[in-house]
């Protein structure tokens, strides 16, 4: 039985993946847990230089929490540990050694909701960039400007730089904060669920985004959304349970997925 | 069919069991709640009126001079608010610059550094504190904060900066008793602290956590995230529990009575004794009589008028806060 046509539709034209693609990110046997709850459960799973990765599978099987491990943003919270390897270009993100605001500014992330800080549109994007490197106003300028362009946001941002970034839209917000990480230029972006609070429009133009910043950064997305996940990666890895069932370019798991379990989620009938 | 008939049927008996709102109850009702929001007017409004009408004649008497005149003579009948607002400003601004730094501390602390098991009886013992009856926070300030201040901080403070320019006159005490301006401002500060810290934790505990991740997601160490994201975010209510102790400190009687060392005399000092509005009142009331009762309510008046305009920077200050 072959996936649903209207999958196959939306995965013509898209980027092919690009499987030679230099290995980024890659995760070797990890165990996550909170508390006494076993979280991700023995996940190796590699993520490609300059290719969008999405994850998918059914709430709680663990793909936000992945996510949540490669910028150790889950050690906020004390109960919560990981074992195993997360490589980040060879260094493993998990030794306890690993400077976190360092390792945070290499791989940026963004949210379910947008969550600009209460400031100016212009120090949004600047805030970040404050924290790491003293520069010249001239050249701060230059980078906010890029990062909002990067983001397809400085046409409608360009003229009220020192409004408060609340005041935007919830699309804008989100873009803005995505402007606020490709500031900082890091290595790698997370995407966590990053439309799920946004309308079809503002999630369109996001998605667009995501394409556009393939070119420059890797990317990993979160999401519930798999028309969204067949739009925009060029890999998807399905979990369930916090377990990895399958990873492989996006075109297989939807077109032709090796494992039962997967073409039952892709096919809606369980999830 | 006939079972549907019989149950529209049951239908319209169930609904006529019901008794139709009474009109005349509804409007009582009505009446008892607007009437309950009227009687505060109603208080508010005889409270003023009453003070302005006992303190007129002093106004009268003293026109603006009675802001302006530090003099508070009985023999004479010369009565004049200086002093005592001067004193009553400085204690509560003492209170304020001690007081909102470690209530922000312990906000901060509460809601971002402590472990979880620890959280519970911290919080607990702040609310604690808060509602030690003020008459306490005198007695212990008189009789055991005092001596102490006075021989621990006074005498050796006033040691090394007497005769320096402006710090030897600001924090120098002539008599070292332990009692005066800085020492009601720091009895003040205890008291204002578990307000202002329960108000600011709970209002950092409101920020949403993706906000915090997001912070802490670009990198900021603790102590950016709460510089440059939480405290702003919450901003305009820390104003607003600022504000409620700021209220607190002008009004505050009891305690301040006992440790501002109530006299009629404008130092420049902080370790100087002084009055506050609301100790003087509290002092002179039981044996006041003609233009002195006059003169107290005139400054009834007047701590009246300081505590409306605390409230008017309040509201201005978080309407741009809002808006920023």
């Amino acid at each position: 039985m072959s996936p649903t046509t209207s999958m196959s539709g939306q995965l013509a034209g898209r980027n092919p993946a690009n499987e030679s693609a230099p290995v980024r990110i890659a995760v070797k046997d990890l165990n996550f847990y909170y508390g006494q709850f076993h979280g991700l459960k023995n996940v190796n799973l590699n993520f490609h230089d300059r290719q969008v990765t999405a994850l998918i599978g059914p709430s709680g099987c663990g793909k936000s929490t992945l996510l949540r491990t490669f910028n150790r943003i889950y050690s906020l919270y004390p109960e919560q540990r990981a074992t195993g390897e997360i490589l980040l270009d060879g260094q493993n993100v998990l030794d306890p050694k690993v400077d976190l605001n360092e390792l945070r500014a290499r791989v940026g992330m963004v949210f379910q909701k947008p969550t600009p800080f209460p400031m100016s549109i212009y120090d949004n994007v600047a805030f970040g960039l404050r924290l790491y490197e003293r520069l010249p106003k001239s050249e701060l300028d230059g980078r906010v400007e890029d990062a909002l362009r990067k983001a397809a946001l400085w046409d409608e941002v360009k003229d009220k730089m020192k409004q408060a970034g609340t005041g935007l839209s919830g699309g804008q917000q989100q873009r803005l904060c995505i402007a606020r990480s490709v500031a900082q230029r890091p290595e790698v972006i997370l995407f966590d669920e990053p439309t799920s609070a946004l309308d079809p429009i503002s999630t369109g133009r996001i998605e667009e985004l995501i394409e556009q910043l393939r070119s420059e950064f890797t990317i990993v997305i979160v999401t519930h959304n798999m028309q969204q996940a067949a739009r925009i990666s060029q890999f998807t890895a399905f979990m369930y349970l916090g377990e990895l069932v399958e990873f492989a370019p996006t075109t297989k798991i939807f077109m032709n997925p090796d494992q039962r379990q997967t073409q039952d989620y892709i096919t809606g009938r369980f999830g | 069919m006939t079972a549907l008939t019989q149950s529209l049927a049951l239908a319209r008996e169930t609904a006529s069991v019901r008794k139709g709102p009474s009109k005349g109850l509804d409007r009582a009702f009505q009446a008892a709640s607007l009437g309950s929001a009227l009687l505060v007017l109603l208080v508010l409004a005889g409270i003023l009126g009453s003070i302005i009408y006992g303190g007129w004649p002093a106004f009268r008497e003293f026109g603006f001079g009675f802001i302006t005149s530090s003099a508070w003579n009985i023999g004479t009948e010369q009565y004049g608010a200086l002093v005592a607002v001067i004193g009553t400003l400085a204690s509560a601004f003492l209170a304020l610059l001690i007081g909102v730094p470690i209530s922000l501390g312990i906000a901060i602390y509460l809601t971002q550094l402590c472990p979880g098991w620890a959280r519970k009886p911290v919080s607990m013992t702040i609310e604690l504190l808060a509602s030690v009856p003020s008459i306490i926070y005198g007695m212990w300030g008189l009789f055991i904060f005092a001596p102490l201040f006075a021989r621990f901080v006074q005498t050796p403070v006033s040691n090394v900066f007497e005769g320096l320019p402006i710090v030897g006159s600001l924090l120098y005490a002539r008599v070292p008793s332990g009692v005066g301006i800085l020492t009601a401002g720091i009895i003040l500060a205890i008291m204002i602290v578990p307000f202002v810290a329960s108000i600011t934790r709970d209002m950092l505990d409101q920020i949403p956590t993706v906000l915090r991740e997001s912070a802490y997601g670009i990198g900021c160490t603790t102590w950016e995230v709460v510089r440059h994201v939480l405290v702003p975010q919450a901003s305009v209510s820390i104003i607003g529990a600022v504000m409620l102790g700021l209220g607190r400190a002008l009004g505050e009687t009891m305690a301040v009575t006992f440790v501002i060392g109530n006299a009629n005399r404008l130092s420049a000092s902080i370790f100087d004794p002084g009055s506050t509005i609301a100790s003087r009142i509290a002092n002179e009331f039981n044996e006041a009589d003609g233009m002195q009762l006059n003169a107290l309510m005139a400054l009834g008046c007047l701590l009246f008028v300081i505590t409306f305009i605390v409230l008017i920077i309040a509201r201005l200050l978080t309407r741009r806060a809002k808006l920023a």
